[in-house]
């Protein structure tokens, strides 16, 4: 009697199993069902919407911004931390800068920083003391009120950390706060860049002493002065936060919550928005742009962004310490078909190393473009005229950077230089690359502050710590000018200056300046406001969903 | 009494795969060049802020003492912290337990609801058009990749027919059992054309033997022939075809919670990987380990409750 028993039970189990996957079919009334699909949703009167650089062409809304609706936005990979002091992931940074705000914001053409919880500051003569007036009335999540003290504890707390964004700081020398609403910070030297540094997110003003937590405890759930405030993460999955009612900003936030969901997989994401499960896809592939840009209901905007990809040259390894070898290699690449097939033409080929969104960017430098001809004839003045073999490091497993490998390879062969491409994990290549262990290899930027200081300095200072972008480059004329920059508060003296490094940079050809691609993003023709400034970040309160 | 003592004498064999799960987890992530300082820190790191992490991590210490650290911590029940997410390993992996678990066993359920009507109806009339149509499902079932399967499956039942959410986890059991079904059912796709081939062949043996033959001149209706009498013989074998699976499936779930946007062991272990996150790759492995072991283990009892003959030593 007993076999048979395991048997009964087993139909049970299968009977139960098919009752549940019935009532699985059913579905469940609570869960939100996706809505009909996007085609079903008129939305025919946006047409779409380009694939072209921002400002996107918004359909133009019947009335102004309606308050209400939770936006879910969905990205790659999860957030890691919400501490804003060492964290490096823009996951978490830009969702955290929902929830803790700056002195000073970067504007949304990124070239400059406006008044945020401060509201006026003055430079003293001796350009080193900033006397910052602070926004009155502006109040923490935890109902306190924003005072010059909590502003002292937060820049002193990111100024104090170890392998974060400390070194953000570096130029403060102090800070005082003569009264509840004044700020004076006094700099160890004159630096042009620290109202661009104090904007940056490390800076977030969070309430004094962690209002009475320990460290670990305030991040776990940060409060801040932010539109948005804390709601809940649940890790790998989703984090979600949750109108500030009584943001400074009257009127604002419109929307009632923001979550952000983490589906890796690209064709997922897409097919999310399409279904009306997400609405917005963060960073879908280059290769779905025209599709998304002609699918109805979404709209597909390129932001102008700051990345800007690279070929690293090691100018410790012969010969390419040799200029002519490198201006060779620079204009033996085409850029432009680089665009065409590997960012399916969205993007800008690169004439200098600094982007194009960045203050100071110098339309005219002269970033070497691709002229076979002339190629050759560099290579004919150089060490090596008849060529040699070199190795490019390649990050394995992304598309795009094979791509570049390949391209490479093929483009180097009419003047005789033979590369073989030597694939590892990114995590390892770029290792290799910080540690100057490669001969050619890949690398881009991003910026994270509204001034070039932050870039130039890594690609062009050996002594940063950064070997000058991993390069080993050293010009003495360019880093000259790249210190007299930080140190001029002139506009146009600073500009002068700046161009000068780019152009000594080019000709140099110290790496090879590839491309400026934009920050992708499609989203339902609901969501209203949506913009992301060349920095990376967007501004969620002055986001709304048409109703 | 004995089955006790037989699964009392497993358990007690798994501690030294176990310590071997240990040692391969720990080292092969930690010999693979790439370090979680350089990737945390990201561009801007600095050799100083490097070292700074590793002090703070102990990952200046020689290799075998950090591992003898980490096997003093597992002895306590502690994984170690992620490095990334600043939050214990243990932590990490129970929250992201669930969907995996959802994944294997709705995913079994569901295979087993797939194979076993289809390799009945096959075994029923042998070489009949039925029987060569539902052997075609291994060939064709076993020739599609699972990524691909999960995003058709997306594109019909969630895009077009909006059945089914597009990926994710849901909230609460009906959120989840209606969010995990399209996984599940690629999961499903994926083992049952294996089951299908083996439970026919079984039943297409035993409805040879002669207690078959018996029972039908019994006059015994055939339904129940195929049910009582020579499913339940068949589907022995079948059962250790399907722990096997599941233990190869353990690995393989990575895939579907990519596609499918899952917060699973899987997509845990995938981003700990590229970030030299050693604790929850070592956590992971460790986890991924003893669920095969247990697996097989139960796969094994399973068997003997099933078939009498079988004995456990």
């Amino acid at each position: 009697m007993r076999g048979v028993r395991p048997a009964k039970r087993w139909w049970l189990l299968v009977g139960l199993v098919a009752v549940l996957a019935l009532s699985a079919c059913g579905g469940d009334e609570e869960e939100a069902a996706p809505p009909p699909p996007a085609a079903e949703t008129a939305a025919a009167d946006t047409g779409g919407a380009a694939a072209e650089p921002a400002p996107a062409p918004e359909p133009a809304p019947a009335e102004g911004p309606q308050p209400g609706g939770d936006v879910v936005i969905a990205r790659v990979a999860d957030s890691t931390s919400m501490d804003k002091t060492s964290v490096f992931d823009n996951e978490s940074i830009w969702v955290f800068q929902q929830v803790m705000e700056s002195l000073f914001a970067v504007t949304p053409d990124g070239k400059d920083v406006q008044p945020w919880l401060a509201e006026s500051y003055e430079l003293s003569d001796d350009q080193l003391t900033y006397t910052i007036r602070l926004r009155q009335g502006v109040l923490f999540h935890n109902g306190q009120e924003m005072t010059s003290a909590d502003v002292k504890f937060s820049i002193d707390e990111a100024s104090a950390v170890t392998g974060g964004w400390e070194w953000i700081n570096a130029a403060i020398k102090s800070i005082e706060t003569p009264d509840d609403y004044t700020v004076v910070i006094t700099t160890k030297y004159p630096w042009a860049p620290l109202l661009a540094d104090l904007a940056l997110f490390n800076n977030g003003i969070i309430p004094n002493g962690y209002a009475g937590q320990t460290k670990e405890e305030f991040y776990e759930a940060p409060i801040g002065t932010g539109p948005f405030v804390w709601d809940h993460w649940t890790k790998g999955q989703d984090l979600k936060l949750v109108k500030n009612g009584s943001y400074w900003q009257e009127g604002k936030p419109y929307l009632d919550s923001v979550t952000w969901t983490v589906v890796g997989d690209d064709n997922t994401r897409i097919l999310q928005l399409k279904g009306g499960q997400i609405h917005v896809n963060e960073f879908p592939p280059f290769s779905s742009i025209d599709d998304l840009t002609n699918t109805p209901g979404v709209v597909m905007t390129l932001f102008p962004s700051t990345r800007t990809d690279y070929l690293l040259f090691n100018h410790n390894k012969k010969p390419l310490d040799d200029v002519h070898v490198r201006r060779a290699i620079s204009l033996a690449l085409d850029r432009q078909a680089m665009v065409d097939s590997i960012l399916f033409g969205h993007g800008e080929v690169a004439k200098s190393f600094m982007p194009p969104q960045v203050p100071y960017y110098d339309a005219n430098s002269p970033g070497l473009q691709f002229d076979l001809e002339a190629a050759k004839a560099e290579m004919a003045q150089s060490s090596v005229p008849d060529g040699f073999e070199i190795e490019y490091l390649a990050e394995a497993g992304d598309v795009t950077y094979e791509a570049i490998a390949a391209i490479v390879q093929d483009s180097l062969k009419p003047l005789g230089i033979e590369v073989t491409i030597k694939k590892l994990d990114p995590t390892t290549q770029f290792q290799e690359v910080q540690k100057l262990n490669y001969e050619m290899s890949h690398s881009y930027w991003t910026m994270d502050i509204a001034d070039p200081d932050e870039l130039v300095t890594f690609a062009i200072d050996p002594d940063s710590g950064a070997h000058s972008f991993f390069t080993d480059y050293r010009n003495e004329e360019a880093i000259k000018a790249t210190k007299a920059a930080q140190a001029t508060f002139d506009p146009a003296e600073r500009q002068a200056l700046y161009s000068e490094v780019q152009r000594i940079a080019a000709e140099d050809a110290f790496m090879v300046f590839l491309y400026h691609s934009p920050y992708r993003y499609a989203y339902s023709d609901k969501v209203q406001g949506f913009v992301v400034y060349p920095t990376g970040n967007y501004h969620m309160e002055d986001v709304w969903l048409q109703q | 009494m004995d089955r006790l003592a037989y699964v009392a004498r497993r358990l007690l064999h798994m501690v030294p795969v176990v310590l071997g799960v240990t040692i391969l987890a720990f080292f092969l992530i930690h010999l693979i060049p790439g370090d979680p300082a350089r990737t945390l820190l990201g561009i801007r790191a600095t050799d100083q802020a490097v070292a700074a992490l590793h002090e703070r991590w102990g990952l200046d210490k020689p290799l075998p003492e950090q591992y003898g650290l980490f096997m003093k911590r597992l002895a306590q029940g502690d994984l170690g912290d992620s490095l990334f997410y600043r939050r214990p390993a243990r932590e990490l992996i129970v929250e992201r337990m669930p969907a995996t678990l959802w994944l294997l066993g709705f995913g079994t359920i569901l295979s087993i609801l797939i194979a076993v009507p289809l390799a009945m109806l096959a075994a029923m009339k042998k070489n009949s058009l039925r029987d060569q149509a539902v052997r075609a499902i291994p060939l064709v079932g076993l020739g599609m990749p699972q990524f691909w399967v999960g995003i058709m499956l997306i594109l019909l039942f969630g895009l077009k027919l909006g059945w089914f959410p597009v990926g994710g986890y849901g909230h609460g059991f009906g959120g989840h059992l209606r969010s995990m079904f399209l996984p599940s059912l690629t999961v499903a796709l994926a083992i049952s054309p294996i089951l299908i081939r083996s439970l026919r062949a079984s039943m297409l043996q035993v409805l040879e033997s002669d207690y078959v033959a018996t029972a039908r001149s019994k006059g015994i209706p055939e339904w129940r022939v195929l049910t009582r009498h020579a499913l339940r013989n068949a589907v022995v074998s079948t059962v250790i075809v399907l722990g096997v699976n599941i233990g190869f499936l353990v690995g393989n779930s990575l895939v579907i919670e990519i596609v499918y946007a899952l917060p699973g062991v899987g997509s845990l272990m995938l981003g700990a990987i590229f970030n030299r996150d050693f604790s929850v790759v070592q956590g992971v492995a460790l986890v991924y380990g003893l669920l095969v072991v247990f697996i097989y283990l139960a796969t094994d009892v399973v068997h003997s409750l099933l078939d009498p003959r079988v004995k456990l030593d």
